[in-house]
């Protein structure tokens, strides 16, 4: 069961403050992807987007990514 | 009951035969051999090379077929232009994938390369794919296409994709084989997104790219290796043009990404073989380059025991080049 997209595990994530390291290509690029629409847009309503994404990417494929979602909530 | 076994070669009367059973297919061959198929349920794309259990192939005659699973909810073939292309993602099912064809040097791969990771939806709906081609020697007289077989239609300029819905039991999970690894050259960055690359920044200072390359003596036959997080992302080179002083590359390059020239690769099969534990499973679909076909002198050799077409890009998520894709459609719980 992941955190609700409210806790501040999330914000860390897209942020890069938490760094996830995988050999997982999809979700690599996820991580880029979130880090240089970071660098680009810091904002408030692109992280709160950006955490609203990867909140649904990692629901949905939790099963598939369940060692990388496990070191984001380490 | 499928009348044709999923991934491998058939003769055209047995793909013919199988859409007029009703299969849902995504296809590969040579333009001739797909325009001999009837209206069904089938998309497909120009490729004449083809990685099989014996090795690569070319064959005109042939057509590599990917089967829909029985399993599948649904199989619905949609083709996209460059304008409406984001509706592709919109189009896509919530639990799937969509398989999507493009064919090679036009706008509407270039409108993916460089836009898809942009688009809403980008990495949420899986989408799995390649870019069609034509026979090496007739590269810039004859055009790549792609089929909607739904329709009938045969494109040019539009791709072509099929949506495949997956029940709950299922999720489709895309990964790479990419036999090149990064190098322990300069670190190269790119200002802005682009398949031509003239001016780029290493050690913080502006170099053209061309010059670079032939003051190196960089051999060119190995991609730009990109750092997506610790994954390689690789950007193959088409032509270096030193009066012009400009890089045609397959794929964009992206701001933001770390490149290098890639470590040399001497032999390309024993590299696949490595890479590909044996015994793993077969993928649902999969596809390899055909720059790793010819620089690696593919023809007769094998690439583990992987097999699919041999493609001009391949497509997991955004465009790749120099890489193996594959599909798997994994069980949850």
């Amino acid at each position: 069961m992941l955190p609700d997209i409210n806790h501040p595990v999330w914000v860390e994530f897209v942020t890069g403050t938490k760094p996830l390291h995988s050999t997982k290509t999809t979700i690599n690029m996820l991580v880029h992807n979130n880090k240089t629409s970071y660098e680009n847009d810091p904002s408030p309503e692109n992280v709160k987007k950006l955490v609203a994404r990867t909140h649904d990417f990692l629901t949905q494929f939790q099963t598939l990514f369940a060692i990388e979602v496990a070191e984001i909530l380490k | 009951m499928s009348v044709i076994a999923s991934a491998t070669l058939h003769s055209i009367p047995e793909v013919q035969a199988a859409i007029a059973a009703g299969e849902s297919m995504f296809l590969a061959g040579s333009r001739e051999a797909l325009s001999q198929l009837p209206k069904g349920n089938w998309v497909g794309g120009t490729i004449a090379y083809f990685m099989t259990e014996e090795g690569g192939l070319f064959a005109e005659d042939r057509i590599y077929v990917t089967r829909v699973p029985d399993f599948a909810l649904g199989a619905e073939a949609i083709d996209y232009g460059p304008d409406d292309l984001a509706q592709l993602y919109r189009d896509a099912p919530v639990n799937g994938f969509t398989h999507l064809v493009l064919p090679a040097a036009t706008k509407v791969l270039q409108v993916f390369a460089e836009q898809a990771p942009d688009f809403e939806g980008f990495l949420m709906r899986p989408v799995v794919g390649w870019v069609s081609g034509v026979r090496v020697e007739r590269i810039g007289i004859d055009s790549p296409a792609v089929f909607n077989g739904k329709s009938g239609a045969v494109f040019e300029d539009r791709c072509v994709a099929m949506h495949v819905t997956l029940p709950s039991g299922k999720i489709a999970d895309l990964d790479i084989v990419n036999i090149f690894e990064s190098g322990n050259g300069d670190v190269i960055h790119f200002d802005k997104a682009g398949f031509c690359a003239t001016e780029c920044v290493i050690g913080g200072k502006p170099v053209n790219l061309a010059d670079y390359i032939y003051e190196k003596r960089i051999p060119t036959e190995f991609p730009l290796v990109g750092d997506y997080n610790g994954s390689s992302i690789n950007v193959s080179f088409q032509s270096v043009d030193p009066a012009a002083r400009t890089v045609q590359m397959y794929a964009p390059v992206f701001p933001g990404v770390d490149y290098r020239f890639a470590k040399p690769v001497g032999d390309y099969s024993s590299a696949f073989g490595q890479a590909i534990a044996s015994g793993e499973q077969q993928p649902g679909f999969a596809c390899n380059c055909i720059l790793n076909y010819l620089y690696g002198q593919l023809e007769g050799k094998k690439t583990g025991d992987i097999t699919g077409p041999i493609t001009f890009g391949e497509i997991a998520h955004q465009l790749l080049n120099q890489t193996m894709v594959r599909l798997y459609l994994r069980d949850i719980g």
